[in-house]
């Protein structure tokens, strides 16, 4: 898999093998955080400190609230990203070199956000249903097994989250 | 000796917790913590970004959290607080507030 960004601000990945294909195309699901209480609980956390010096009424308060005005938006804010995302996937061009299939998938400078969006949520959430390691060397699993898969995606998620940030999306 | 019973009424008046509300109208901190998964550099762009920063201070302020568990980036009233932790956890950092100890 090749990243290559343009000058006009829009980016893309190209030489995307059929494994690499797969695993960005797995993103909606990765993403979905329905029954692991921990992902939830991680993508949507209370907004005031667990030890802060707070009467409980007040704390009570103010997550009500939270749960009521806030967290409405993010879920919607990071749902547009995955679907922004899915649909750019979905859109990919097909090359075959050598009777090998190839991906390649250009995106406008205005996705780079939800791009970032979509593949850290699916990291999160991989690393919580998952249970994954800090580092991939640490991880237990035998190769090919599902968490050896999740964390292979993780990696891969992360390697195209580093270029967005530092090569389209970093202010200088 | 006679002894008239004078009537009087008692208005109640609210309790108010005073030290309860001292916290909601006292200066918040707004805290990112550390978490295994955030990549260094997005939680330096997005400290950037939301706090208008420069790259220095944001990067000590990364590695604050990274090597210490959390850091505070941001001391004021509890509205913008808010509207700074709605921002940080929309990027899915670890954020959140507390009135100053």
């Amino acid at each position: 898999m090749e990243l290559i960004s343009h000058n006009d601000g829009s980016w893309s990945l190209r030489k995307v093998s059929e494994l690499e294909y797969l695993m960005l195309s797995r993103i909606q699901e990765s993403a979905d955080p329905a029954g692991c209480n921990e992902a939830c609980s991680r993508l949507y956390p209370s907004p005031v400190t667990a030890t802060a010096d707070l009467d409980q009424q007040d704390t009570w308060s103010i997550e009500a609230d939270w749960r009521e005005y806030t967290e409405p938006d993010l879920r919607k804010g990071f749902g547009k990203a995955i679907q922004t995302v899915a649909a750019d996937i979905e859109s990919a061009a097909i090359e075959r070199v050598s009777g090998v299939d190839f991906y390649e998938i250009n995106v406008p400078k205005i996705h780079a956000e939800y791009w970032c969006s979509a593949l850290n949520q699916a990291r999160l959430v991989s690393h919580y249903r998952h249970d994954l390691p800090a580092e991939p060397g640490e991880i237990s699993k035998a190769p090919g097994s599902e968490e050896w898969m999740a964390m292979l995606q993780s990696e891969i998620y992360g390697i195209i989250m580093e270029f967005l940030v530092t090569r389209v999306l970093w202010i200088k | 000796m006679v002894v008239e019973h004078a009537s009087v009424e008692v208005e109640s008046i609210p309790v108010v917790d005073v030290a309860s509300s001292d916290k909601l109208t006292s200066p918040w901190q707004v805290l990112i913590f550390d978490d295994p998964v955030n990549l260094m550099s997005f939680v330096t762009l997005v400290i950037r970004r939301i706090f208008g920063y420069s790259e220095q201070k944001a990067t000590e302020l990364m590695l604050q959290v990274h090597q210490k568990g959390r850091a505070i980036v941001w001391t004021g009233d509890r509205e913008k607080a808010e509207l700074f932790v709605q921002q940080l956890q929309s990027h899915q950092l670890l954020a959140s507030m507390q009135p100053v100890e």
